[in-house]
């Protein structure tokens, strides 16, 4: 079963997503994922571990080698610069807590796409930064080691890096893992201020009552789309089962 | 005072001084980003398998320098190259090359014995045999290294914390990779007469590690390490004189001396701050 949703407009913050396929070695990631999701939309997409989330958030982001077409604001994607719109923010199991680096150093690397290796970060580049911490609500941290932010506090930190870098769509990879339910609220509101401002979020999580409380739209992985639309229509039924197999039942108790 | 100035009365004591000055500089710089990207096996295993190319040179009668800067560049080549199969494991790829470069190197010279005495300098420093001819080089090399870094500081920091949003927003992580493969040989090459082979990785290492300990940014963990480094170094080499013992050894022993007393000295303090910043984490800025 898969509910597709109708397209209005082509925004900046729009991506098309058509056949897309990821294959590791012998292992077969993610299989034709087709969907669209248009600009000011924030997405929570679910599915079991080793589902294909990760894989398909990636592979949008040219990060794996996948077959298939993604198109950002109406146009194909050709090569690696065309998907820079897309900010790939990982999981924080990804993340080496200990490595000395700054909150302002890690939101400046998002400037790395406009600024040459060699060349001194301008003025524009450190309006940017601040302009990115400021709508992130991380102002005041810069000078602070990432190893002194909570979880929730990171997570604004990587998204202020996927602000400085411009992207109109943010992919990010259960950005809820390891946050309290404070920073989970403000990290929610976020989402939607963002979205507000014209930005797209895609948001993997595996607390399904948050998505249905909290995500206008459910897009359910299990090695492809196997479900598509609201929260209310995709967590129920023949949606969950093909999503979560024989665990399914548990966790439609779980919802109710 | 005496105890400080009487080892460099004479001119090829102070052109060691300078050789372990540059080691002392170079060094910590790229170890930096071996300690970070946990890579100190790594630099072992190139420190070791240049013992191929400075044997080779010798044989052939050509610049040992270049000898060894050839086998540390195939060296990181064939290790890129292997561990591309993710079924090699990395760690088995630096050891299979390593070996092969350091056997390369022990058959080489086992049949060339009377070249034994002076391949001896190399496998574990020989400071007093330093010439200006030398410093020239190993100055040079050691510039061309720190300026790299120093232009790719922003890369370099990028693709070691997060190498997937680095390649996303442009960065060349391969050949960042690579570039650090090879300033780890260039740094074996300044070290040869410094230190020796056997124990350049100790230069590489320690004082990076140790001035870990004491900051939590790059820069500043470059700057303590490049300290570190030159006090080892030219207590190292101070010590040795007084007490007759082998440079090289002794100024990796002051180096692992320095990075056990920072241990010490700055548990306490590691407990507090990481106290701290779990406090931190939980105020003033929404979680």
């Amino acid at each position: 079963m898969q509910l597709v949703t109708t397209p209005s407009t082509i925004g900046g913050g729009s991506l098309i997503v058509d056949n897309l396929s990821v294959r590791y070695g012998n292992v077969q990631a993610l299989t034709d994922a087709t969907f669209r999701v248009d600009e000011g939309e924030v997405v929570a997409v679910i599915g079991p571990n080793g589902a294909g989330k990760s894989s398909l958030f990636k592979a949008v982001c040219g990060l794996v080698s996948a077959t298939g077409s993604v198109s950002l604001a109406g146009a194909h994607c050709h090569h690696h610069r065309d998907r820079m719109n897309a900010a790939y923010i990982p999981q924080q199991s990804d993340i080496d807590l200990d490595f000395p680096i700054t909150v302002q150093q890690l939101v400046l690397a998002g400037r790395r796409r406009f600024l040459p290796a060699w060349r001194r970060p301008r003025p524009a580049d450190r309006d940017a930064v601040a302009d990115a911490m400021e709508r992130t609500g991380i102002t005041g941290l810069g000078a602070r080691p990432i190893r002194a932010l909570s979880g929730g506090q990171l997570q604004r930190a990587l998204l202020a890096r996927a602000i400085a870098q411009e992207a109109d769509v943010f992919l990010l990879d259960e950005a809820m893992s390891g946050v309290d339910a404070p920073g989970t609220a403000h990290l929610l509101d976020l989402f939607h201020e963002l979205a507000k401002a014209g930005s797209t979020l895609l948001v993997s999580t595996h607390d399904l009552a948050l998505a249905r409380r909290s995500f206008d739209r459910c897009l359910a992985i299990n090695g492809g789309v196997v479900g598509d639309g609201r929260p209310a229509d995709v967590l129920q039924g023949g949606v969950l089962d093909a999503t979560f197999g024989s665990g399914s039942g548990a966790i439609r108790a779980s919802l109710n | 005072m005496d105890f400080l100035l009487d080892p460099y009365q004479s001119e090829f004591m102070r052109n060691a001084a300078m050789a372990a000055v540059l080691v002392g500089i170079l060094a910590p710089t790229v170890g930096v980003w071996i300690t970070l990207r946990r890579l100190s096996y790594l630099g072992d295993a190139m420190a070791h398998g240049t013992l191929a190319g400075v044997a080779g040179a010798f044989i052939l009668g050509v610049s040992v320098t270049l000898g060894a800067l050839a086998a540390g560049l195939v060296m990181g080549a064939l290790i890129a190259v292997l561990s591309s199969r993710r079924r090699l494991g990395e760690d088995s790829v630096i050891g299979v090359v390593e070996t092969i470069f350091f056997a390369v190197g022990v058959i080489l010279i086992s049949r060339n014995d009377k070249k034994g005495v002076e391949l001896g300098h190399y496998l574990f420093g020989q400071l007093t045999t330093v010439n200006r001819n030398d410093l020239i080089v190993n100055g040079v090399l050691a510039f061309i290294a720190l300026f790299t870094i120093t232009v790719l500081f922003r890369d370099l920091l990028a693709s070691t914390f997060d190498p997937i949003h680095a390649r996303q927003v442009g960065v060349r992580v391969g050949a960042i990779r690579y570039l650090i493969m090879a300033m780890v040989s260039v740094t074996v090459v300044v070290s040869l007469q410094t230190v020796g082979l056997l124990m350049s990785v100790a230069m590489l290492v320690t004082p990076a590690s140790a001035a870990r300990l004491v900051t939590n940014r790059v820069g500043t963990m470059t700057i303590v390490g490049i300290g570190i480094g030159v006090s080892s170094a030219l207590g190292g080499l101070t010590v040795s004189y007084h007490l007759r013992s082998a440079p090289g050894a002794t100024i990796a022993l002051l180096s692992a001396a320095i990075l056990l007393v920072t241990f010490a000295v700055t548990a306490p303090r590691r407990r507090h701050i990481d106290h701290d910043n779990a406090e931190s984490a939980s105020a003033s800025v929404p979680h």
